[in-house]
C-alpha cells in the first residue's frame, strides 16, 4: 500500500542547513493501522507532510498503491491528495461555513464527484461515528471530539488508499480522544481503512496494530502489537520510550 | 450540495463581511481619490490657484498623501481578506482542490468586488464632491464664481487609481493562490508580525530627524537660491523632508514596541503592550499614514482660521475705514462725488484727506535667470532702474496720516508694516530714484522706515524733492491717495458697495492689471525679452466680486466695511477646496483607524477568550481593549498635531523672521481647530472602542 524508502529531507534556515529525515523507510500493508512516535524534532510531522505530499522531498522514494509520488505533477499530485489520501488534522480544519453533513462531502465536491451513493456514504459514515444528530449543525455548533469525528468522516468519504493523520488527539480532552480512537479502530475494522498516525500519545498509540518510533530522523524502533492486550502494549511503547529517554 | 461553485457561493455568503469590508476599502479609497481629483483638477478651483503657486503646490502635496494613505489601506484591507481567505484556500488545497480550480474562483471573485467597488466608487466621487460643494455653498458661502465646473480629465485619474486598486488585488490574488507550500497557507492565519528588538534612542532619534527633515525641507530650497544662486528642482528638494519621514517611523515604532516613561508599572499594561508588538508592523505602518494624513488634513484646516483671523485683525487694525487710490488720468470720484454718495446712502463722512503719489522708478537688484544643466541659475545684476514705486510727499503724509515727519533733501522713507516688517516683498531699501520721463536722477537715503498698514509699500520723500522728481510726469504716473472715515462704519456696507462699483467702472482697460504689473519693469522686458507676462494677465471688470479680482486688483479699494462683509466671499473657493482637503482626509484617517482597531480585536479574539478562562475580569479585558484602541487614536494623533502645528508656527515665523500679531492670533484659532476636531476624533473613538467590545463580547 505505501513503501518509503530511504527517504531524506533537510530544511534551510538562514545559512545553518537542517537535516530532518535522514533515510526513513517504512512499509504499510492494507488495513494496517500504523502510528508514528518520538520526541519533538524526530521528524514525524515533516515524514507526514513528506507522504501529504504537501512539500517535496530530497531523496528517497514515496510509493503509494504502486505509483511513485516524486514522479507527479503538481495537478497529479492534487487527484493524489484528493481521491487516494484522507487526511485528520490536529485543529480539525473544518470549514466554519458548512455543515458537517457538507464538510463530509466536501472531498467529493472538491473531485466534482457527488452522487447519490456519495451522500448514502456520508449519512452511513455519519451513522458509524455517531454523529448523524449533528449533521445539519456548523463546526462552531459542536464539541472538539465530534469535529474530529466529522474529519475522520471527510477523511473516509472517497474511499482511499490512506488515511493520514497528524496529532488527531492532540486537541481532545480524554473521552473525545477515545472516541476519536475508536472511529478510526471503526474504519479499519468495517472499511478496511489503512491509517498512519502521527502522535505523542502513548494511548492513542496502543491501539495501532504497529509503532514505528522516530529519532533524529531515523527510524529508532519498530514495535508490533501482535496478540497483546491493548494495556501491555501501552506499557512496551512507555518502556521504549523510557529507554531512548536514557540513551 | 454537490458542486465546488455551490460551496464556494456558500462560503461567500457566510464570509460577507469580510467581502464587504473589502469591497468597501476599495470603494472608500476610489471615492475619496475621485472626489478629491474632481475638485482639485476643477476649473473653478484652477482658476483661484495661480500657477506654480504654494497654495496649488500644498493641495498637490496633500493629493500625494491621500492616494499614499488610500493605496496603502486598500492594500492592508486586501492583505486581511486574503488571511481570511487563506483558511478556507488552505483546506481546500489540502483536500486535493487544483491550483488552477481555485485560482479561476479567485480571480473571478476579485474582479468581481474590484470592478463593482471600484466603478461605483469613482461613479459617486463626482457626485460626493459636488454634494459638498453645495452644502457649502448652501450654508456658508456663495458667489457668482461659486459653481463647481468638471474637468473630464480628472476621471483620468480616477480611471488610473481604480487600475491600480484592481490590479493590486489581482496580483495579491495570484501571487496568494501561488504559494507553493500548502502548509504556509494553513498556517498563514495563525501567524503574527513581530518587530524586534528597538533601541530606546529610537524615540529621540526620531524626534530629532523631524525636526532635521522639517528644518532641512524648508531652508534647503532657501539656502540654494539665495546662497548657490541656484533654483533646484522640486523633486529634489523633496528628498530632504524624508528625514522626517523616517523620524516618524522610528518615534512610532519606539512608541508601540517600548512605550515612553519609566517602566514601573510594567505589568500594568503587559497584554495590551505584548499584543501591540506582534501586530507591530501593520500597526506602525498604518499609524504612520494616519499620522502623515492628520497632518495633510491639519494643515489644509489651518488654511481658514490663519487666512480669517489675520484678515479679520487686519481690518480692524487699519487706521481707515475707507482707502483707495487711483491714476489720475482715470475717471475715479473725488471729494464732491463721495460726499453726494455718502448722502444718497445717509452716511455721514467725518473726515477726508486725500494726498498726491508719484511713480518712480528706482534701483534694485534683478535675479538674472539662465538655464543650465543643473537646472536654472541666476546671478545678481544691479539695475538702476528695476522697478517703480509709488512716493507720496512729506506733507502729503502728514495729511494722510496726521503724524509729523521731517525729512531731509536726498533721504526717503520706506512705509513698512504696522509691525515694521516687509512682509517678505517689501525691502524699503531703495537708493536711487528716476523720473522715467525727463531722466532725473536723485540719489537717496532710504534709512528711514515707517509703519502704516494701508500705505504699506511706499515711500515719502521730502516735499521739495517731490517736486522737482514730478516735473514731466504725464497722469499716468501720477496717483492719488484717498482716505476718509464715517461716522457708522458698519452701517455703510451699501454705500462701500455703491463706491467700490462706481470706482470699478470708472476704471479703464489700461488698469485691468495685476498688482505684480509694473511699468518700469514691463518696458524694459519688452526691450530685451519683447513681451511682458503679466500683459497677458488682465482682469475683467465685470467679475470684480471674483476672488481673483478682489484679491489681485492692484488698484482694489480698502474699504473695512466691504472687505470684513465680503470677506468670506471673496476667498470662498481657497476655503473650501482646503475645507474640503481636510474633509477628505480625516475621513480616511477615522477609516484606517477603525479598520486596525477592528483587526486587533478579530486577530486577537482567542487571546481574550483565553484570558476569560485565566479567570481575567470583564473590567481588566476592557482596560486591555481600550489601551489598545487608545493608542491606534492617540498617538498618531498627538504626533500629526504636534509635528505640523510646530511645522506651520516655524513656517510663520521663517517668513519674516518673527511672529506677528495676527499670527500669533491665528495660531491660536488653530488651536480652537484642533480642539474641536480632537472631539470628533474621541467620537469616532468611542465608538470604534464599542464596536470592538461588541465583537469580543466584553
Amino acid at each position: 500500500m505505501l513503501k518509503v524508502n530511504d527517504l531524506h529531507k533537510t530544511y534551510q534556515v538562514g545559512k545553518t542547513t537542517y537535516e530532518v529525515l535522514k533515510g526513513v523507510s517504512l512499509e504499510i500493508e492494507k488495513g494496517q493501522f500504523v502510528a508514528v512516535m518520538g520526541p519533538s524534532g524526530s521528524g514525524k510531522t515533516t515524514l507526514l507532510n513528506c507522504i501529504s505530499c504537501y512539500i517535496p522531498t530530497d531523496a528517497g522514494s514515496i510509493c503509494l498503491g504502486g505509483r511513485e509520488l516524486a514522479a507527479l505533477n503538481e495537478e497529479e499530485l492534487a487527484a493524489v491528495r484528493n481521491r487516494e489520501l484522507g487526511f485528520v488534522f490536529q485543529d480539525f480544519l473544518l470549514l466554519d461555513g458548512l455543515t458537517v453533513r457538507d464538510n463530509i462531502l466536501l472531498p467529493a465536491i472538491i473531485g466534482g464527484s457527488v452522487s447519490r451513493e456519495t451522500e448514502q456514504r456520508a449519512e452511513q459514515l455519519c451513522q458509524v461515528f455517531g454523529i448523524e444528530h449533528i449533521r445539519e449543525k456548523f463546526p462552531a455548533e459542536i464539541s472538539g471530539g465530534e469535529k474530529q469525528r466529522t474529519a475522520v468522516a471527510r477523511a473516509l468519504i472517497n474511499q482511499p488508499l490512506l488515511i493520514l493523520a497528524d496529532e488527531p488527539t492532540g486537541n481532545l480532552d480524554s473521552k473525545s480522544s477515545r472516541a476519536v480512537i475508536d472511529s478510526f479502530c471503526q474504519a479499519r475494522e468495517q472499511m478496511e481503512a489503512t491509517i498512519f498516525m502521527v502522535t505523542h500519545d502513548s494511548f492513542a498509540a496502543s491501539f495501532c496494530d504497529r509503532v514505528i518510533i522516530l529519532r533524529d530522523g531515523q527510524v529508532w524502533r519498530t514495535l508490533e502489537r501482535g496478540d497483546r492486550e491493548r494495556l501491555a502494549f501501552q506499557d512496551l511503547l512507555l518502556d521504549s520510550v523510557r529507554e531512548m529517554g536514557r540513551e | 450540495m454537490k458542486s465546488f461553485k455551490e460551496v464556494y457561493s456558500l462560503l461567500r455568503r457566510k464570509g460577507r463581511k469580510q467581502y464587504g469590508l473589502l469591497w468597501g476599502c476599495c470603494f472608500f479609497s476610489v471615492l475619496l481619490i475621485t472626489a478629491y481629483v474632481c475638485m482639485m483638477r476643477s476649473p473653478t478651483i484652477l482658476d483661484v490657484l495661480p500657477e506654480g503657486g504654494d497654495s496649488r503646490k500644498q493641495v498637490m502635496m496633500i493629493f500625494v498623501l491621500a492616494v499614499v494613505g488610500c493605496a496603502v489601506f486598500t492594500l492592508y484591507a486586501a492583505g486581511l481578506f486574503f488571511r481570511y481567505k487563506s483558511r478556507e484556500m488552505g483546506i481546500f488545497l489540502a483536500l486535493g482542490a487544483k491550483r488552477s480550480q481555485l485560482k479561476n474562483r479567485l480571480m473571478g471573485e476579485l474582479v468581481a468586488v474590484s470592478l463593482s467597488a471600484c466603478a461605483t466608487g469613482a461613479l459617486l466621487g463626482a457626485p460626493l464632491a459636488l454634494g459638498l460643494w453645495q452644502i457649502f455653498r448652501l450654508c456658508v458661502v456663495d458667489t457668482a464664481e461659486m459653481p463647481l465646473r468638471f474637468d473630464p480629465a480628472a476621471y483620468g485619474f480616477a480611471l488610473a487609481f481604480s487600475v491600480f486598486v484592481i490590479a493590486a488585488l489581482l496580483l495579491m490574488g495570484r501571487r496568494f493562490v501561488g504559494k507553493t507550500n500548502i502548509l504556509d497557507i494553513v498556517q498563514a492565519s495563525r501567524k503574527s508580525e513581530p518587530i524586534h528588538a528597538v533601541p530606546r534612542w529610537y524615540g529621540w532619534g526620531g524626534i530629532l530627524l523631524v525636526v532635521l527633515g522639517a528644518v532641512l525641507g524648508y531652508s534647503v530650497p532657501s539656502f540654494c537660491i539665495l546662497t548657490l544662486h541656484w533654483y533646484p528642482p522640486e523633486g529634489l528638494t523633496a528628498i530632504f523632508y524624508l528625514p522626517v519621514l523616517v523620524g516618524l517611523y522610528m518615534l512610532l515604532l519606539h512608541t508601540v514596541v517600548n512605550g515612553w516613561g519609566r517602566k514601573r508599572h510594567h505589568y500594568k499594561n503587559i497584554i495590551a503592550t505584548s499584543m501591540m508588538k506582534f501586530q507591530g508592523r501593520q500597526t506602525v505602518n498604518n499609524m504612520l499614514v494616519m499620522t502623515l494624513l492628520i497632518a495633510g488634513a491639519y494643515f489644509a484646516s489651518f488654511y481658514t482660521p490663519m487666512l480669517g483671523v489675520g484678515a479679520i485683525m487686519s481690518y480692524d487694525a487699519r487706521p481707515v475705514d475707507y482707502a483707495y487710490f487711483y491714476r489720475n488720468d482715470q475717471n475715479a470720484p473725488g471729494e464732491e462725488e463721495i460726499r453726494q454718495l455718502a448722502e444718497t446712502y445717509e452716511v455721514n463722512i467725518t473726515s477726508y484727506m486725500e494726498a498726491p503719489m508719484i511713480r518712480l522708478a528706482v534701483d534694485g537688484i534683478e535675479h538674472m535667470e539662465t538655464e543650465g544643466k543643473l537646472g536654472t541659475t541666476w546671478q545678481a545684476v544691479y539695475r538702476e532702474q528695476l522697478q517703480s514705486d509709488l512716493f507720496l510727499s512729506e506733507s502729503g503724509y502728514r495729511t494722510l496720516t496726521g503724524e509729523e515727519i521731517d525729512l531731509e533733501p536726498g533721504q526717503i522713507a520706506a512705509i513698512m508694516d504696522a509691525e515694521g516688517g516687509g512682509q517678505g516683498v517689501f525691502g524699503g531699501d531703495a537708493g536711487l530714484v528716476t523720473n522715467t520721463f525727463t531722466g532725473e536722477k536723485r540719489r537717496v537715503n532710504s534709512d528711514t522706515k515707517l509703519g502704516h498698514d494701508v500705505l504699506f509699500g511706499r515711500y515719502v520723500c521730502d516735499d521739495e524733492d517731490f517736486a522737482s522728481l514730478s516735473a514731466g510726469l504725464p497722469d499716468a504716473w501720477r496717483e492719488t491717495m484717498v482716505f476718509f472715515n464715517v461716522e457708522d462704519c458698519a452701517g455703510s456696507y451699501d454705500f462701500a458697495k455703491a463706491l467700490f462699483n462706481r470706482i470699478v467702472d470708472g476704471s479703464g482697460p489700461e488698469v485691468a492689471v495685476l498688482d505684480a504689473w509694473d511699468p518700469v519693469t514691463r518696458e524694459r522686458e519688452i526691450a530685451e525679452k519683447g513681451s511682458y507676462w503679466y500683459d497677458g494677465q488682465t482682469l475683467r471688470y465685470d467679475q470684480r466680486n471674483s476672488s481673483e479680482f478682489r484679491l489681485y486688483w492692484q488698484y482694489m479699494p480698502q474699504f473695512r466695511v466691504l472687505d470684513k462683509a465680503d470677506f468670506v466671499k471673496t476667498t470662498a473657493v481657497f476655503i473650501m477646496l482646503f475645507v474640503f482637503i481636510a474633509i477628505v482626509c480625516f475621513a480616511a484617517v477615522f477609516v484606517i483607524a477603525y479598520t486596525r482597531c477592528m483587526t486587533i480585536a478579530l486577530n486577537n479574539r482567542q487571546v481574550y477568550d483565553d484570558l476569560d478562562k485565566l479567570g481575567a475580569s470583564q473590567a481588566y479585558l476592557y482596560a486591555s481593549v481600550k489601551n489598545q484602541i487608545c493608542r491606534v487614536f492617540t498617538v498618531p494623533a498627538i504626533t500629526g498635531t504636534g509635528v505640523i502645528y510646530a511645522f506651520y508656527a516655524m513656517i510663520m515665523y521663517a517668513n519674516d523672521g518673527r511672529l506677528s500679531l495676527s499670527e500669533l492670533a491665528g495660531m491660536g484659532a488653530c488651536l480652537l481647530l484642533i480642539l474641536a476636531i480632537s472631539l470628533l476624533m474621541y467620537a469616532v473613538y468611542r465608538l470604534t472602542l464599542k464596536q470592538v467590545c461588541r465583537a469580543l463580547n466584553i
